[in-house]
Order: structure tokens, then C-alpha cells, then sequence
């Protein structure tokens, strides 16, 4: 079974669904209709063109064969997280931890696309279950979401403070920050002596 | 009867009757063709194969599902993903049936591009119109009930030529891979998706049974049809195999053709350009 058009028909479903419970995605498809964009995922077996129209179609692009995509973005899935941080883009760029190629427009849309998706998920289940249902499920999980991102927090401090203070098996984050500061030091003072052990062998060699 | 086979005979007459003979047994074998494993006047065929489509149209959607357990989308999925349909490009999807592919052609290639719908069979032709219209699929697309042996397109016309599941049913198969080559775009693709020969014995053996007793049951059970689904299944086997339909797209002037085997052979995507 070709397994790579099953994960893009799924990809597909869910992408198409997604977008058609948000009341803006027409305008925003609308500046993308006709394009196409590449996104190329290190550690994923095939690359993904998307293409635009009123809906979007996923294919399955092949690495042998030129794309000839709009715009074709390669990166790492590490990579993918910090995409949402539009300040990160041009060092990820510098780096090489970011591939971008053709036209820029397409990826920001794109990325406008995706991130700012936005569903009413209340009107959606009350089409399931009606007004009252859906209000008082959605207020159960927000507040067991809130109740859960509380406990999580409170654990974390407890842990650090644990492990910091009473138990002494990590480091004050103080301490770590001068650790990190000594050790620059260090580096400097060796590159220093390098370049004059360096500097001596060059005179030594002259005489 | 091969023509290799009355070549043979040819050889053996020795009295100018005799030849007068086996060239007419020639001339019968030419204009004879395969209809399943039957063998029918050449003239005959393309009817025949309509009757089989008249009867199933209706149900052709829900039998495919049915019959490849749904892998048949995964197949035609694969077939775009090789086409490098763009906008703006312009596709003749041939024996297009109820027009799964051109269906999503239709989105790829946008306002500016142009898909073609083509199918010999009108009822077929119809069931496709309405299932794409009902889709809100319009626009860009346009129907035409056209024979792939001689198709009414000026030269070098499409970027893209696709055929799933319908060059089995040609009367002419090299006559109609000549029509594609000649109205394809120097620079498109042809894409031949087709039943083809599993590369695994056991894998054969087990596609036999299913295809010779359970299909025609099938076929009998939802479309009240066992003998279209009978005529499948003979047809699939009368196909030529894998080499030897790239060998007729070679021989046809299309350059770089390549196929892919799909779910251990059964069926093969072949791809093949016109430069």
C-alpha cells in the first residue's frame, strides 16, 4: 500500500477540516490560491507540497526530481517549533537550519495560515450536543486545563526547589550562570596564550 | 491466435492456395482482438466494452471502494503526485470515468489552467458531470466523450495525459498511446495507471482466487452484474505486463519512461515523457 499518499490524504482530511470550522480561512486561502509551497522535513521519508486553492491538496513531492513549487522551505523538525518565534527566522537562516527558497510571500501566508487558525470549538460541539452540553464541556475543560498547567507549575517549583535547596543535587541557577561566565573567561585566557605560544614559536623559528 | 503464431503457419504453406490460405487466416487474425478472454471482431469490442460500462456506471464509485477496499484513491493519489501538476497547466484526463482525477486536477491547476474530462462511454461521461457538479467542482473543467484511439485535439495541446484503469478497455492500445503522444505538449508527461502482473507468486495466486470467484460474487451481490466483474478480471490478465506496455510507450516516441510498481504489482503507474 503506497504509505506515503495515506499520510498525505490524512494530513489532507485533517488540514481541510481544520480550516473550514474558521470563518477566515477563505481570505486567507484566497491570497494563496494557485500557489504552491514545499516543505521539506529532515526526518520526515518524503517531502509535502501543499497547494492552494479554496481548500488545500497535499502531495507527496519526490527528493530525485527539480520541485516546481513557489516557494520550498527546508528544515529539521527541532527546527519547526521555533518557527513560530519570527525574530528566530534569519538566525535559523544564517545557521543553515533553515532552507528557504522561491517566494518568501507564500511562506508567510502560509504560516498566517496555520498559526492563526481560528475555531470556535464551542459552536462546532454544539452543533453535536446543543448549547448547554457544549458550554458546560468546554467550561470543564478549560477549568481542568487550568487546574492541570497549576498542578504542573506548582510541581516543577517544588522539584527545583527540592533539588536545589534540600537535596543539593542540582545547581543554583546563580551558580550555573557564574560557571558559564568562569568557563568564558577560561576560553579567552587560552585563546590569548595560544596566539602567544603562536607568536613565540614564529620569533623562535625566525632566529 | 498471435500474429506470431500465424507467421509460423506461413512458413509451412508450400502451394500458392495454401499461402492464399494462411494470409487470409492473417488478415482474420488482424482484425480480431480480445474482449476478457474471448475473442471478438476488432469492430466489435468497443461496444462491448460499452455495454460493461452502461451496466456498472451507476455503481462504479461504490464497487471500486469495495473491490480495492479503498486503495484504489491511494493508487490515483500516487498518480498525481507523479503528474507535477501546477497552475495553469492544462490536463486530459482519458477514460476519466466518474472523474476522481480530474476532480483534483481541477483544484491544482486553478482558474487558469483547463482539465478535460474524456470518456468513450457517455454513461459513464454523466455520472462523472454530476458527481463533480453535486462537488461544486466547475470552471475549469469541460466533458467530451472522445475515443482515445483518435483523439479530437489539435497537437500538442496538454501538459499532463492521464489514463487510470481505462487503456485495458482499447480496442488499439498502441494506436491510442500514438494519439497521447501527438496531442501532449512537447515537455508533458503521460501517466498510464493500470492493473498490471504482481511480482509475487504467492501474491498472484491469491489475487487469482479473489478475482475469479470473489469479484464476480461481488459484482453480482451490488451491482446485480457478475459478468461486467467476470470481463475485469479476465480483462486485467489479458493486459500486456509491465515491460512490455513500457516497450509500447518506447515504440510510440515517449522518452524516459519509467514505471512504478503499486501494491506488489498489481497495479503499475507508467510514466513517460514527450520532449
Amino acid at each position: 500500500m503506497p504509505a506515503a499518499q495515506l499520510v498525505s490524504a490524512a494530513l489532507e482530511v485533517t488540514l481541510n477540516k481544520l480550516l473550514d470550522m474558521d470563518p477566515t480561512s477563505e481570505h486567507k486561502l484566497a491570497k494563496l490560491s494557485g500557489k504552491q509551497m514545499l516543505v521539506d522535513i529532515t526526518e520526515s521519508p518524503w517531502p509535502f507540497v501543499f497547494s492552494f486553492s479554496d481548500r488545500v491538496d497535499v502531495l507527496i513531492a519526490n527528493r530525485d526530481e527539480e520541485s516546481q513549487a513557489d516557494c520550498q522551505m527546508k528544515l529539521s523538525i527541532n527546527t519547526l517549533g521555533v518557527l513560530k518565534d519570527s525574530s528566530q527566522i534569519t538566525r535559523l537562516i544564517q545557521n543553515n537550519d533553515l532552507v528557504l527558497d522561491g517566494d518568501i510571500h507564500v511562506a508567510q501566508a502560509f504560516s498566517q495560515l496555520i498559526t492563526e487558525m481560528d475555531i470556535d470549538w464551542e459552536e462546532h460541539l454544539s452543533q453535536v450536543t446543543g448549547d448547554v452540553a457544549a458550554h458546560t464541556l468546554m467550561q470543564t475543560g478549560k477549568s481542568v486545563i487550568a487546574r492541570m498547567n497549576h498542578r504542573i507549575s506548582t510541581l516543577t517549583t517544588v522539584l527545583a526547589e527540592g533539588a536545589i535547596e534540600e537535596k543539593q543535587i542540582a545547581a543554583h541557577k546563580i551558580l550555573v550562570v557564574d560557571y558559564c561566565d568562569k568557563i568564558n573567561v577560561l576560553r579567552s585566557d587560552t585563546a590569548r596564550l595560544e596566539a602567544r605560544i603562536q607568536r613565540l614559536e614564529r620569533q623562535l623559528g625566525q632566529d | 491466435m498471435s500474429n506470431s503464431q500465424v507467421s509460423d503457419s506461413n512458413d509451412t504453406a508450400v502451394t500458392e492456395g495454401a499461402e492464399v490460405v494462411a494470409g487470409d487466416k492473417q488478415s482474420d487474425a488482424e482484425a480480431q482482438t480480445h474482449f476478457g478472454f474471448k475473442q471478438v471482431e476488432k469492430n466489435q469490442k468497443a461496444s462491448m466494452v460499452a455495454e460493461v460500462f452502461h451496466s456498472v456506471a451507476a455503481k462504479y464509485d461504490v464497487m471500486n471502494d469495495l473491490m480495492s477496499m479503498g486503495i484504489h484513491r491511494l493508487w490515483k493519489r500516487f498518480t498525481i503526485d507523479c503528474s507535477g501538476a501546477r497552475a495553469g497547466h492544462k490536463v486530459l484526463d482519458l477514460a476519466g470515468g466518474t472523474g476522481d482525477l480530474a476532480a483534483k486536477f481541477s483544484k491544482i491547476v486553478g482558474e487558469n489552467g483547463q482539465v478535460i474530462l474524456a470518456d468513450i462511454n457517455n454513461a459513464m461521461l454523466n455520472v462523472g458531470r454530476d458527481k463533480l457538479r453535486n462537488l461544486g467542482i466547475v470552471g475549469n473543467i469541460d466533458y467530451v466523450q472522445a475515443n482515445a484511439e483518435m483523439l479530437p485535439f489539435p497537437d500538442n495541446t496538454f501538459d499532463i495525459i492521464t489514463i487510470a484503469f481505462g487503456l485495458r478497455n482499447v480496442t488499439d492500445k498502441d494506436k491510442a498511446l500514438a494519439s497521447m503522444y501527438r496531442v501532449l505538449k512537447p515537455g508533458g508527461r503521460l501517466l498510464v495507471l493500470e492493473f498490471s502482473k504482481p511480482e509475487n507468486e504467492l501474491l498472484s495466486k491469491a489475487y487469482d482466487v479473489y478475482s475469479f470467484h470473489l469479484l464476480p460474487k461481488m459484482g453480482q451481490l451490488v451491482a446485480n452484474d457478475s459478468e461486467s466483474y467476470q470481463y475485469l478480471a479476465e480483462s486485467i490478465r489479458m493486459h500486456p505486463d509491465q515491460e512490455t506496455l513500457k516497450g509500447m510507450m518506447d515504440a510510440v516516441g515517449f522518452e524516459q519512461t519509467s514505471y512504478y510498481n503499486l501494491t506488489g504489482g498489481i497495479v503499475a503507474l507508467h510514466r513517460g515523457f514527450k520532449f
